[in-house]
């Protein structure tokens, strides 16, 4: 029997290993957010978005306190491994916090770049899509840390 | 100067309570006995009444209290704690080591960031290397996580050199020298210090009392300041020629970026300061009891379905033979053999522990020799005021002497007994 644990942490190297063996090794890996999946512009936009609209909670590192939940480390834990739309859909409907559904679609993708930058993802050549349906179909893999 | 000339007259009263016996305190029996044979009891100020200073048991400080000694070497690593990660072979390994005298005070934050990097793999099982507060609270964090931990270690808490700390909330101690840390790090101290902060608040007022705070005060013949240490420009070595630190300006001073939750140090007039010096401050200070903490952390990490397994490594090799493919690494000070990391710096620290006291539960200081009463015995420390943070730094023996404990024993108890003597009075009899 194969341990859940076990396989993603295999998945999380697999992905490695085929990033490093170019793209298209990676469009056989399918739609995972290790074969880079937005744009830095996308990031950056995200990056001015969150300074605004979420860094007074999730502190401008992202680093959470006790009580407010970190947006890096357990975050990935928390949704990695399923359809980036999930989170998606979360950002939209409840945050920011004080606001939910506050932000558009647009807005919320440029957000999600920024998390998956800030993350360590790697950056792609085409835009994060803001519509629900896509997102569904590309999986927030697991991130290897920075050195 | 007799020391009679360097205490003003609206001290007078204050001297009058203290003769050179302990009677001037109104604790316990021999307080009480005081009291009873002083009749006019109403006509003494409100002081004498405990209303404006607290009546303090008196400690016993007389040599035959000291029970035991303890000495360990902090690893105060250059660049501050390692929380960076790296591959061995299939293994991914997070550090978390090289807190210096910080290692307690900053466990939870920086096991909040280690378990943070390990859970974005998304693994169901690590192992933890090592069993000091850092591997335990990276164990705990980690469970809490949901994830199954398998603790590798030579031996667990209470055998460990955190065991042998001070154990006062202390989160800025030696835990990195300023160039080397650089400019950025003091956001992750910050971070790390106030998410500690927060967990130690969830664990006051438990049974054992794990955690608690006590008032500390710090006494003098002389007005109190803080003492600064500005470059001194005839030291020219430092760690970057030397692989030391040679002055004490070259540690990183955070603790101001937190002094907006944590208590800062009070100047109290003389009706509310309980010792017969003329200047004393008062803070509240947090401190860990440490048999009941770590019981309490062993039994969480137990009652978690934890697992433990004896064994010691002896290169980062080894590693890739555990099961676990995710790895946190706490080894503390054995990094600098075990990993190779020469910037881990041995500091040496000493505490003497006298049979335990609750009924005196507070803290003084006085010419940088303390006695701080905790669960588990009054723990002294005799610390060189003139070597600040340099104090054992690069000294890597182990063995507690104790003397320089006995030392501040002595001094402390003149304190109490109204005899010390003021430097003014030492360098008279020495003239």
């Amino acid at each position: 029997m194969t341990r859940p644990g076990a396989r993603k942490v295999a998945m999380f190297l697999g992905a490695s290993l085929l990033a490093s063996a170019g793209a298209g090794g990676v469009a056989a890996q399918g739609r995972g957010t290790a074969a880079g999946m937005y744009t830095s512009a996308q990031a950056d936009a995200g990056g001015r978005l969150y300074a605004i609209h979420c860094a007074m909670c999730h502190g401008a590192g992202l680093q959470g306190t006790v009580e407010v939940p970190p947006l890096t480390g357990r975050f990935v834990a928390n949704w990695g491994g399923r359809p980036l739309g999930e989170l998606f859909h979360y950002l939209s409907r409840a945050m920011p916090q004080h606001a939910p559904g506050a932000l558009s679609a647009a807005d919320n993708a440029n957000i999600l770049a920024f998390l998956l930058r800030t993350n360590g993802a790697p950056v792609g050549g085409r835009e994060l899509p803001s519509e629900a349906t896509q997102l569904e179909r590309i999986r927030f893999d697991a991130i290897q840390p920075a050195p | 100067m007799p020391r009679s000339e360097l205490i003003p007259s609206h001290l007078a009263p204050v001297k009058a309570l203290y003769p050179a016996n302990r009677r001037g305190f109104m604790g316990g029996a021999l307080g009480l006995a005081g009291a009873m044979a002083l009749p006019p009891l109403l006509a003494r100020p409100a002081r004498a009444q405990g209303l404006l200073a607290p009546a303090l048991v008196p400690m016993r400080l007389s040599p035959d209290q000291l029970v035991d000694m303890k000495c360990c070497l902090r690893p105060l690593r250059a660049a501050g704690p390692n929380l960076s990660t790296e591959t061995v072979g299939r293994k991914l390994v997070v550090h978390n080591y090289g807190h210096g005298g910080s290692g307690w005070s900053l466990s939870w934050g920086s096991a909040e960031v280690a378990v943070g990097k390990a859970l974005s793999v998304l693994p169901s099982r690590i192992a933890v290397i090592g069993c000091g507060i850092i591997g335990l609270t990276s164990a705990i964090m980690a469970q809490r996580a949901g994830l199954h931990v398998t603790i590798y270690a030579r031996e667990l808490l209470p055998r460990t050199r955190s065991f042998r700390a001070s154990g006062s909330f202390t989160p800025s101690a030696r835990v990195a020298l300023e160039g080397p840390a650089g400019p950025q790090f003091g956001d992750l101290w910050e971070q790390m210090a106030r998410f500690s902060w927060k967990m130690f608040r969830t664990l006051l007022g438990l049974p054992g009392k794990p955690v608690e705070f006590s008032d500390s005060y710090a006494v003098s013949d002389e007005p109190i300041t803080r003492r600064v240490w500005p470059v001194d420009p005839a030291i020219t070595e430092s760690y970057e020629t030397s692989g030391l630190p040679r002055q004490n300006a070259e540690f990183a001073r955070l603790d101001s970026r937190i002094r907006d939750i944590v208590p800062q140090a009070v100047p109290l007039l003389p009706e509310e300061n309980p010792f017969p010096t003329p200047f004393a401050t008062r803070t509240s200070q947090m401190h860990f009891n440490f048999p009941a903490y770590a019981q309490l952390l062993m039994d969480e990490f137990f009652a978690r379905g934890g697992r433990y397994v004896m064994r010691s490594f002896h290169a980062p090799s080894a590693l890739a033979e555990l099961p676990e493919d995710v790895i946190i690494h706490a080894t503390g000070y054995a990094a600098r053999d075990l990993w190779g990391d020469r910037s881990v710096i041995p500091v040496r620290g000493q505490t003497g522990w006298l049979v335990p006291q609750p009924e005196a539960n507070y803290a003084l200081r006085f010419r940088n020799m303390s006695a701080l009463s905790k669960a588990d015995g009054i723990v002294i420390m005799n610390n060189n005021p003139d070597l600040g943070d340099m104090l054992g730094v690069g000294e890597s023996m182990e063995l507690p002497q104790r003397e320089p404990l006995l030392e501040a024993m002595a001094t402390l108890a003149g304190v109490f007994a109204g005899t010390y003597a003021s430097p003014a009075q030492a360098a008279g009899a020495g003239a």
